[in-house]
């Protein structure tokens, strides 16, 4: 690593009235570094390089600006850094100014640092106290639902930030206010096919909100209606009966012949187990079975190949088909596990673990076999071709 | 000390009442309609009115509509006068109102986005979507957080059926109004509307392909068959051998649509292919004797001739005055136009095997036969200069 002497010589060279290529040089070299945990860590014990660099995300040359915002992603992706980053140097309050701004150009760059900064709880809770301060919830869920809000910047990781800033109940508890519309307007996406990414936040953004299962009812209700935009994703081109149509939610209803399922297996076993949680409750399962969901899940059963993925579905058809529990036992999430019993269920979760990695281990093995094969086959009728030209 | 004096000429006055009767008084039959002249106890303005016989309520008009007035004052006069006229449900005379008053421009924004959110509201009620959906625009457009125009926009999106700008609508009211539970229910059912407009969208077109693929298996079966058919209207081309007519024929099959199968027949009835992939047509009878037709709506092309005539006859139809068109005395023929030739039909054959026959084309999606009674007076008639076959 540099000394320190090194290291003073380099921030010399990150003001902001350096010539042009020295800069970029420096900041070159210390995007290098931070691309791996040592350069990381070293750049920890120097925060006064962090506070050059930040500053620098202003500079009036696009390759160094994006260089430096280059660099604080990278930082901000090793949780060890986040102290510094957010409590320190105070980066948050300046990266949500930048992106309410509708013209900057690095609003992507800065939707990945947030998210970065989001992932795990304690820094989390610190980045939301912030941005309520500054921005507030809604308005960001705003500026996420607007496609055309930045014409630089696509703001899809805005969905990562959304769904890492729901593990906090603060959170969900705004996106889920009765009294405004929010959540609403994020359900659309859970079918936009331009950007796993937003996609893929979303739902986990919605999955996160299911585990109040205080607010399902009202997730449930035509306020929210959350059940069809959870059942699209999984919903395929099948051709059912005018009358089983009918009995669908409206929304999945005549799907046309080229309707694609969710591509995204991680996607649609995190949709599987969002439904899972609305069963917990007694209410919520009356919904899910009279609002038909089960034919669906039994058509995309059929169709699921991933092993992990199947398993989730099971599970899910498994309440729905299945009786309701005793007395007492309505609300699974309320109900009380005993010692042993949590025990056996916990090994026996390992176990099925266990046999679904086999599984897929077994499957890839068999596509890489088939793979063998075929590429033997064309070798063999190479070969023929070879050998017919000799003749 | 000034009491004691009368220079006012008050005692005197007062003294009159004494000795004089009031004259002008309420009486007993004309009270109510007097009441009613008199501006503080009138329930309704009279819609037009003389001067002269409502002096008071003339009186008042004129002030308020005194042109010397500064036009916000005239403006906020003309507003509530509006507001009066549009309570009592005359939403005519309201839009007139307001639109007086919008045109006093007299610049305060609060009053014009009033009075355009007002006169929006009486459009509503008219049920003039678009002009009330206008002036919500206009009010919006004033002033961007008016919470009135911006319900009543969205409103009448939602009449107008157009229910993404209705949500547009909801969208920007709540970015200033985020807790109004209006927008957020005009909101909710603008989404639902969409929705399900969505699905009619979808219904539709699901259907019309289940049509269209119902129509090409029909065709296709009557193609196979090789049964010709006569697209309506198509001028017969006068082919000489028989590829020329091979040609013609299937570029006729080609090119149907099923409007070439539709009957002309009042009943309405079209050719199918039932479940076990038959056919069945509609098949027309004529009596040229009679002048007289039979219609069967649906003939299975596997049945024959027979089967048909022996019902059709087991009665005698009433216009057979001879009473000799018994099943077995009757022949069948079919003319081929083009070539005016009459081709008799063994009633024992299917009807499949009938249409299958070269010079047959079926007119108007219906298969016509002509029934003569043989050997009869009017058999020998009618076979007589024609070319049978």
């Amino acid at each position: 690593m540099l000394s320190d002497s090194e290291a003073t010589e380099l921030l010399s060279f990150l003001t902001p009235s350096t010539r042009p290529d020295v800069k970029g040089r420096a900041t070159e070299y210390i995007l290098g570094l931070s691309g791996n945990r040592d350069g990381c860590r070293f750049l920890r014990s120097k925060p006064d390089l962090i506070v050059a660099l930040f500053a620098l995300i202003s500079d009036p040359s696009i390759a160094i600006a994006k260089d430096c915002y280059h660099i604080i992603i990278n930082l901000s992706a090793d949780e060890t850094l986040h102290q510094v980053l957010v409590t320190d140097i105070k980066i948050v309050p300046v990266l949500l100014k930048k992106l309410l701004d509708p013209e900057h150009m690095f609003s992507d760059q800065i939707s990945t640092i947030l998210s970065n900064l989001t992932r795990h709880q304690k820094t989390c809770k610190t980045v939301f106290k912030v941005l309520q301060e500054e921005v507030g919830l809604a308005q960001l869920v705003e500026v996420f639902c607007n496609e055309c809000y930045n014409k630089n910047a696509k703001l899809h990781y805005l969905g990562a930030l959304l769904s890492n800033l729901t593990q906090l109940p603060e959170a969900r508890s705004y996106i889920m206010d009765k009294d405004r519309c929010v959540i609403q307007r994020l359900l659309p996406f859970t079918q936009y096919q331009a950007s796993v990414v937003r996609r893929g936040g979303v739902i986990g953004t919605l999955h996160n909100c299911c585990f109040d299962h205080a607010h399902h009812d009202w997730l449930l209700s035509d306020n929210v209606d959350i059940l069809p935009f959870l059942l699209l994703p999984l919903a395929g081109p099948e051709d059912l009966s005018e009358e089983e149509n009918e009995g669908l939610p409206v929304d999945l209803q005549y799907l046309p012949e080229d309707k694609q399922r969710e591509e995204d297996p991680d996607i649609r076993k995190m949709l599987l187990e969002t439904l899972l949680l609305l069963t917990a409750t007694k209410s919520g399962r009356k919904t899910l079975k009279e609002k038909n969901a089960y034919p669906i899940l039994r058509e995309f059963h059929r169709w699921e190949k991933d092993p992990h993925v199947t398993a989730a579905c099971e599970k899910l058809v498994q309440v729905l088909i299945g009786d309701e529990p005793e007395e007492g036992m309505e609300n699974l999430m309320e109900v009380e596990i005993p010692e042993d019993v949590e025990k056996k269920l916990k090994e026996a979760d390992a176990k099925e673990e266990e046999e679904l990695e086999k599984e897929q281990e077994r499957r890839k093995q068999e596509e890489e076999e088939e793979e063998r094969k075929k590429s033997s086959d064309a070798k063999l009728t190479d070969r023929e071709q070879e050998s017919g030209l000799i003749k | 000390m000034a009491q004691s004096d009368s220079d006012d000429g008050m005692d005197e006055f007062m003294d009159k009442f004494k000795t004089q009767r009031y004259k002008n008084a309420f009486c007993e039959n004309n009270w109510e309609k007097e009441f009613d002249k008199v501006p503080m106890f009138m329930k309704t303005a009279p819609e037009e009115f003389k001067p002269q016989e409502y002096p008071e309520l003339a009186c008042l008009q004129a002030i308020v509509h005194d042109e010397d007035r500064p036009p916000e004052e005239q403006a906020k006069s003309l507003k509530d006068e509006g507001n009066a006229y549009f309570k009592e449900k005359n939403y005519q005379k309201a839009i007139l109102s307001y639109t007086a008053g919008l045109k006093k421009n007299c610049g305060d924004q609060d009053l014009s986005a009033v009075l355009l959110t007002n006169r929006a509201a009486s459009h509503f009620h008219l049920g003039n979507m678009r002009s009330a959906l206008h002036d919500a625009a206009a009010a919006k457009k004033i002033k961007p957080d008016h919470l009135k125009a911006l319900i009543r926009g969205a409103q009448c999106c939602v009449e107008l059926r157009n229910f993404s700008e209705a949500i547009q609508w909801c969208d920007e009211g709540l970015k200033a109004h985020p807790t109004d539970k209006k927008l957020q229910e005009i909101r909710a059912a603008a989404d639902k509307h969409k929705r399900a407009a969505e699905r009619d969208a979808r219904k539709a077109k699901v259907k019309g392909k289940k049509l269209q693929s119902e129509k090409e298996a029909l065709l296709a079966a009557i193609k196979s068959r090789g049964i010709k058919l006569l697209q309506s209207g198509t001028p017969h081309q006068h082919g000489s051998d028989s590829d020329g007519e091979d040609e013609r024929s299937s570029a006729a099959i080609a090119q149907l649509s099923l409007d070439g199968l539709s009957s002309q027949e009042v009943t309405g009835a079209q050719v199918f292919l039932d479940e076990q992939g038959s056919l069945h047509w509609p098949v027309l009878f004529l009596y040229p004797e009679h002048q007289q037709s039979d219609f069967i709506s649906a003939f299975c092309e596997n049945n024959c001739f027979t089967d048909h005539l022996a019902v059709m006859f087991s009665e005698l139809p009433p216009w057979d005055t001879d009473r000799k068109y018994l099943p077995q005395n009757l022949q069948l023929y079919f003319e081929d136009e083009e070539t005016e030739t009459l081709y008799q039909v063994d009633p024992e054959t299917s009807l499949l095997n009938t249409l299958q026959h070269q010079r047959f084309f079926i007119k108007a999606g219906s298969p016509s036969f002509i029934v003569l009674v043989n050997g009869s007076s009017f058999w020998k008639q009618f076979l007589s200069g024609k070319k049978i076959k």
